[in-house]
């Protein structure tokens, strides 16, 4: 499951990667996986999933539907489905998420929310549903 | 009809062989047209629209990349005549080195390009755009005091030395071959790849870069002061492929 990166097979085709020198500033907004190994500040958002390695440094308010944080975070994070906090995350924000898993070494300064699994995936899959059930209903008539 | 731009440097002697070879494939396959030789004409830009005008439909560039990007602006260009170049056909027929534009597109050898050309496997592919200059394969700037501001909404600077390349279509000799890079999808593709070997990779379809030192270089040629604007035109040319294409 785990490449020798420590990073999931899932983030190997990663949308966007910010290397280790990378300094992002201002809104970071992606609609596939995002890799963070370097430095961000502002705001990231993603509609899948997002790796921050134990070298990034980001200074933002975070938004995914999975995420694994392995570095640090300054800022509230909103995960819709599962978040993996690794043994060198320091977080300080307030974490929202469905699902968590913390692993022994990381620092959390902010409270832990639990959110119910309406996440924006299963959101975003009912309203195609809908989408092309109406669509079926169209051709219907 | 076929319109054939061959390049100065063709003049040569030691590509007149080629040439003769070229030619006598083409009359085979029964793809013979006008010639145009690029050294004697001051204004391309002109004489390819007119033949535009006057009916050619395919325009073969017979040369290197320089040759693709000294008339790639004049086959895309339609202020003038738009309802004329919508079904423009582009080719290459690769002489001598410096020729990966070429590569890209699966064409490898002079008589293999005529081939390739009487096959007429055609993609529509984008173009990139800087200021008003075009290129087909890739931007290239160093990372050093240059700053990306990607789609007006973030910026990005490197903290290291290395490079900046903004691809449209991989250049399969030169280029990593790992990078992931679509010429039929509407975006440009940033990797900046540091000494250390560290890679980022952002897509996109708008770039404003700014380096007060160095400039921007279209395709390895055309050189360009910054600030500038880069953007890409989706699906703008229609070009002649062969099967060995670095992308789908």
């Amino acid at each position: 499951m785990f490449n020798k990166d420590n990073k999931p097979e899932k983030f190997k085709d990663a949308e966007t990667i910010i290397g280790a020198s990378i300094k992002v500033k201002g809104n970071f907004h992606g609609q596939g996986n995002i890799v963070v190994e370097g430095q961000l500040e502002g705001n990231l958002r993603t509609d899948a999933n997002l790796f921050i390695g134990d070298k990034a440094k980001v200074v933002a308010n975070i938004e995914a539907i999975d995420a694994i944080i392995n570095g640090e975070v300054k800022g509230s994070l909103k995960i819709h489905q599962y978040l993996a906090i690794g043994p060198t995350a320091k977080i300080i924000g307030d974490i929202n998420c469905c699902e968590i898993s913390i692993e022994k070494g990381a620092m959390i300064n902010g409270q832990i929310i639990y959110v119910p699994n309406n996440n924006k995936a299963t959101r975003m899959k009912s309203s195609e549903a809908e989408d092309s059930s109406e669509d079926e209903e169209k051709d219907e008539e | 009809m076929n319109i054939y731009i061959y390049d100065d440097y063709l003049n040569k002697s030691k590509y007149s062989r080629i040439l003769n070879r070229v030619e006598i494939r083409l009359t085979d396959l029964g793809l013979n047209g006008k010639i145009i030789r690029l050294g004697a004409i001051k204004n391309i830009r002109d004489v390819i629209q007119n033949e535009i005008k006057n009916g050619a439909k395919t325009i073969v560039a017979v040369g290197n990349n320089q040759t693709v990007n000294k008339i790639i602006g004049s086959v895309i260009d339609n202020e003038l005549y738009g309802f004329f170049q919508k079904n423009i056909l582009f080719s290459i027929i690769p002489i001598g080195e410096d020729n990966s534009i070429a590569d890209s597109l699966g064409i490898r050898k002079e008589e293999e390009a005529c081939n390739i050309l009487l096959a007429r496997r055609v993609k529509k592919i984008d173009i990139g755009i800087v200021n008003n200059y075009y290129f087909l394969n890739k931007a290239t700037i160093p990372c050093q005091d240059t700053v990306l501001e990607i789609a007006g909404e973030y910026s990005i600077e490197s903290q290291e030395k290395g490079v900046i390349n903004i691809f449209n279509l991989k250049s399969d000799t030169s280029d990593d071959k790992n990078l992931k890079i679509n010429p039929i999808d509407g975006k440009l593709d940033v990797y900046i790849k540091n000494k250390n070997r560290d890679l980022s990779f952002i897509s996109t379809k708008k770039i404003k870069i700014t380096n007060p030192n160095y400039p921007l270089v279209l395709d390895g040629i055309i050189e360009i002061k910054t600030p500038a604007d880069i953007g890409i035109i989706s699906g703008k040319l229609n070009v002649v492929v062969g099967k060995d294409r670095s992308f789908e």
